[in-house]
């Protein structure tokens, strides 16, 4: 069988979060005080992962459960405690509904960047232009600054940049959760041939008809551990359970 | 099976804290020559657009601030010095756009990273390309400063040999391989010490009257000259006046020594953007 594409082995990942976090020289130099309380956030503990070539995983838990921590070391932006991650091939990740945006620049010259940061060359991303804001429905807006876009079409935008960038695999926080009905369409179209083409794609979502209907198989991280790992259909109706039961409690508000 | 090269590691544990990550740069594609090429000249272009609204009018601005120092300072210190010394306001000019070459780089490294948040929180690229394109705004001023100052060189007949010319502009490679070092080190800082910037700003207008701008070296006693030379601008100011203004050429071991200095202040930049620049979107 072929090398899996995304190795991770036995990560973990914690962060300090002082009681009184001293972000300046001047509260590190006069800090004569006793050094304030830190405390451990285990956010990942002993997690692994494999993903073979143009799978689609699912990844599902509940909100600090660390499927964004996960994400973003899977994409080399968090750096882990320990263990080890190999990625074999380029990752196009859209984190937190949407790429960062400079407010003061037009949507083609954003496209530019955010097309050139994820790994496009300057040409593909100039001949792409066109094609992108079509996807998210934004051609009359093509020379409108950024900071005058509403959070769906700037959202919208960095979606078609990503789905255009990708090469081989794509790590989607919540997709299909933003834009009119027409994008989400428009998203599983393309979405479903990047599949077909072979793409590797890593999915996190809340919502379990995404996971069950588009995941050939899934993990449930529960308290920064992979608690589960079957089909999506399974991971989903685990989840269901897991939020319920703990909705039942009372640990939410 | 994905050719060797196109693997990205990043091991963890306690024998292995590095962490590295190889893209084939074979063709197009992330980590490619032609991928980095774009990266960095659309980062360039924008930060340029931003920051002058596109235009070459905006740019006038970015000269406006040493021009108009310089005539301020040409009318308070002319008085003082310009007597003794008739290449005063060619030395003060030159000092000044050196100067603010190294004070704007340096200033705009130091918020690099952390202007930029918004690209390194969301996915990875080479992090050093943020901050050595933030010094491009202060190096295209320097540009058009050097075309401008050698334009005037040659109308008065006193264009430098080819030799010298060389010189100077190895004299402002090393002044922005001084700045990139002090950027790569102060950018990953920042994000953790958010008043470093402060600190900067201290420092960096000390330096101003540290270094040999506003008056002639030779004022000070000889014995404390050579202590304004541990301020990395000063020896450029002072070589780039001797091969530009005065016509004479700096020993061999003095540029030798300050190629030594300027590659020592970019390696020690590159070590420590290279420990800290990992964990830096942690910060952000």
């Amino acid at each position: 069988m072929a090398e899996p594409v995304i190795e991770v082995r036995d990560i973990f990942k914690s962060f300090r979060i002082p009681s009184v976090r001293r972000e300046t020289v001047r509260e590190h130099v006069l800090g004569f005080f006793p050094s304030p309380r830190v405390e451990t956030l285990h956010v990942l503990r002993q997690v692994s992962l494999e993903v073979h070539h143009g799978e689609t995983v699912g990844i599902m838990g509940r909100n600090g459960s660390g499927k964004s921590t996960l994400l973003k070391i899977l994409c080399g932006i968090y750096e882990a405690d320990a263990g080890s991650v190999i990625v074999r091939a380029p990752v196009i990740p859209i984190l937190e509904l949407g790429v960062g945006w400079n407010p003061e620049l037009n949507a083609v010259d954003n496209v530019m960047i955010l097309g050139t940061i994820l790994g496009m060359t300057l040409s593909e991303a100039r001949t792409s232009i066109a094609e992108i804001l079509a996807f998210a429905g934004l051609e009359k807006f093509a020379n409108l600054d950024v900071k005058y876009f509403s959070s769906g079409m700037a959202a919208r935008l960095a979606y078609s940049v990503a789905f255009k960038a990708v090469r081989d695999i794509l790590v989607l926080d919540e997709i299909f959760a933003v834009g009119d009905a027409g994008f989400k369409v428009r998203c599983e179209e393309r979405y479903r041939s990047l599949s077909a083409a072979g793409c590797t794609v890593i999915l996190v979502s809340h919502d379990p008809a995404t996971i069950s209907t588009f995941c050939d198989r899934a993990l449930l991280l529960e308290g920064g551990r992979v608690v589960m790992s079957d089909t999506g259909e399974k991971v989903a109706e685990a989840y269901l359970n897991v939020s319920s039961s703990v909705a039942d409690d009372g640990a939410f508000g | 099976m994905m050719p060797p090269d196109t693997v990205a590691r990043y091991p963890h544990d306690a024998a292995a804290s590095v962490a590295t990550y190889h893209v084939s740069a074979a063709g197009g594609g992330p980590g490619s020559r032609a991928h980095i090429a774009g990266l960095i000249w659309t980062l360039i272009r924008t930060d340029f657009k931003v920051r002058y609204h596109g235009t070459m009018g905006g740019f006038v601005w970015a000269l406006l601030k040493p021009v108009s120092m310089f005539v301020v300072l040409l009318v308070v210190f002319s008085f003082i010095f310009a007597p003794t010394d008739p290449s005063y306001r060619p030395n003060l000019i030159l000092g000044l756009f050196l100067w603010e070459f190294f004070a704007e780089g340096t200033k705009m490294g130091l918020v690099s990273l952390f202007a930029k948040g918004y690209l390194l929180t969301k996915t990875r690229f080479p992090r050093w390309i943020v901050v050595a394109t933030s010094t491009s705004n202060a190096a295209i001023t320097l540009l058009v400063f050097t075309i401008a100052i050698l334009l005037y060189l040659a109308w008065a007949g006193r264009f430098p040999s080819p030799s010298r010319l060389l010189l100077f502009i190895g004299y402002e490679i090393e002044m922005w391989m001084i700045v990139l070092g002090f950027a790569l080190v102060t950018s990953v800082l920042y994000p953790r010490y958010r008043d470093l910037n402060h600190l900067w700003d201290a420092i960096s207008q000390a330096g101003f009257f540290v270094a040999p701008i506003i008056f002639p070296i030779q004022i000070l006693p000889e014995s404390l000259q050579p202590y304004l030379y541990l301020w990395p601008p000063t020896p450029v100011i002072e070589f780039a006046r001797q091969v530009l203004i005065q016509g004479t050429t700096p020993s061999l071991e003095a540029n030798l020594l300050l190629l030594v200095a300027a590659l020592a202040i970019l390696a020690i930049g590159v070590v420590v953007f290279q420990r800290h620049a990992p964990r830096a979107a942690e910060h952000l």
